[in-house]
């Protein structure tokens, strides 16, 4: 049956037909397009566009069957094809997002579930052993004490705003693990950012220094994408990030506490806050809850300090008043790297060349 | 040989398998099966999937099969292939494959 179906790879940007064939699909289904999709694996029948399957990165998105040709093999031939077609891009280790129902069907196709809200959304990766041997990792670094807390940041860049939470959380816990966001996505890059904390927080006792992951403030656990209906869209993209922290980091390595920054400006931030604290503390579910504390932010010359108030300072070149929210190792990295790469005055150009805030937005915006 | 990168073979069709490999985290050979048929001949799979990884000379790595009920003869092949794509291996010694 598999000889009458032909299947190939498209680049929505550069094959305007097919991109409008494969949104066609996807509307018959119930989906929608999903814009940052780089690549699609099309089956055509009978010259007939009949399923998809596209990939962002390592996540896989936008599947979809003709509804007449389901519950056959062109199922597990699809995700075959994506699966073959994410390794060449260079990707083997895949996330997909699904509605909790559909969560058997891509067990099939050798996915394994990380984490669900219940009704609404369930993580899956494409490894029986990913999140089991990270957590086997990070339980080497595990410490023994009453209070473990922890810190993910994203520090893009670090500030003095960073270095006075982690001061403050050192000194309230036995033991304090702190993480940098590791998708490299941000306007500072990872490596410079780790640097930067690294710098930042020595002299600092009580306190190991992590590598972010996969499984923490990344492109797969923060979906922005998926939900349609109003409200459960900021529910359910931190939730799935908030759960596989309390699921498996917290009990990987004891950590009884989660540190954060009170919010004084952003809305989403806020509520990102508010969402740590439903589903670290309230929430039902198996693992131990995780006190979540919010900690006032410092301030300087009377504005609290925030890595988004010196993205802005850096566009419109105001060094002097950088200098006054970051360690002077960010400062010179910033003065040195950064500031060239600024154009300057194009205040709200979302989305142009060197705009600080990429994606993940809703990272960003969660003011990790 | 050495898995020194990630590698697919197969697919996930009835009576096939998608075996995936990748370079050992820590020291030795972690094999995971999946099988549509587990109960029956979930010890024959891995048996037949350790025998292949050691006639080549595997000893550390990540070996991960997701079977479909797929014969013997397929398995060796689709490990076979997997490794070899892992180990970046160009010529091959073909008597060692059988």
């Amino acid at each position: 049956m598999t000889d009458d179906f032909e299947f190939y790879a498209v680049d929505p940007a550069a094959s305007p037909d097919e991109r409008h064939a494969i949104r066609q699909l996807l509307t018959r289904c119930g989906l929608d397009y999903e814009e940052h999709i780089q690549v699609f694996v099309a089956c055509r029948h009978e010259g007939r566009l009949v399923a998809c399957a596209g990939l962002e990165s390592n996540i896989v998105k936008c599947c979809a069957i003709e509804p007449d040709l389901r519950g056959g093999s062109l199922s597990l031939t699809l995700l075959s094809e994506v699966v073959h077609l994410a390794y060449e891009r260079g990707h083997s280790h895949l996330f997909l997002y699904t509605r909790p129902e559909n969560v058997s069907f891509f067990q099939g196709c050798g996915f394994y579930p990380l984490a669900e809200v219940p009704g609404y959304v369930t993580l899956m990766e494409n490894t029986p052993v990913g999140i089991r041997s990270y957590c086997d990792r990070l339980r080497t670094k595990r410490i023994a004490g009453a209070k473990i807390g922890a810190i993910v940041i994203n520090a893009n860049p670090f500030t003095l705003g960073h270095q006075y939470l982690v001061r403050l959380a050192a000194a309230q816990c036995d033991w304090l693990h702190l993480f940098v966001v590791s998708e490299d996505v941000s306007f500072v890059s990872y490596r410079d950012r780790y640097a930067l904390v690294e710098q930042g927080v020595q002299g600092i006792e009580r306190l190991t220094l992590h590598h972010g992951s996969q499984y923490m403030v990344s492109r797969a656990t923060f979906p922005d994408y998926f939900f349609k209906e109003k409200g459960v869209v900021g529910d359910c993209c931190t939730a799935i990030d908030l759960l596989l922290f309390r699921r498996y980091i917290a009990p990987a390595l004891g950590i009884t506490h989660r540190f954060v920054g009170t919010e004084p400006f952003c809305e989403t931030t806020r509520k990102y806050n508010a969402d740590m604290k439903y589903w670290l503390q309230t929430a039902d579910a198996a693992a131990p809850a995780v006190t979540v504390i919010e900690e006032a932010r410092t301030r300087a010359g009377g504005t609290p300090i925030s890595a988004s108030e010196v993205r802005r300072l850096l566009r419109s070149r105001d060094v002097d008043r950088i200098r006054a929210l970051v360690p002077s190792a960010t400062f010179e990295l910033l003065q040195d790297k950064y500031m060239p790469k600024i154009v300057p005055f194009v205040p709200d150009l979302a989305g142009a060349a060197g705009e600080p805030d990429a994606v993940p937005r809703r990272a960003v915006a969660a003011g990790v | 040989m050495k898995i020194v990168k990630e590698a697919l073979a197969g697919t996930l069709e009835s009576s096939d398998l998608l075996v995936k490999v990748s370079p050992a985290a820590g020291d030795g050979l972690d094999v995971v099966i999946s099988s549509e048929v587990m109960q029956q001949f979930g010890a024959q799979i891995e048996q037949v999937v350790r025998d292949t990884l050691n006639a080549l000379g595997v000893t550390d790595g990540l070996v991960v099969v997701e079977d479909k009920g797929a014969l013997d003869c397929a398995i060796r092949a689709r490990v076979q292939t997997a490794v070899l794509r892992g180990a970046e291996v160009q010529t091959f010694n073909w008597s060692a494959l059988s």
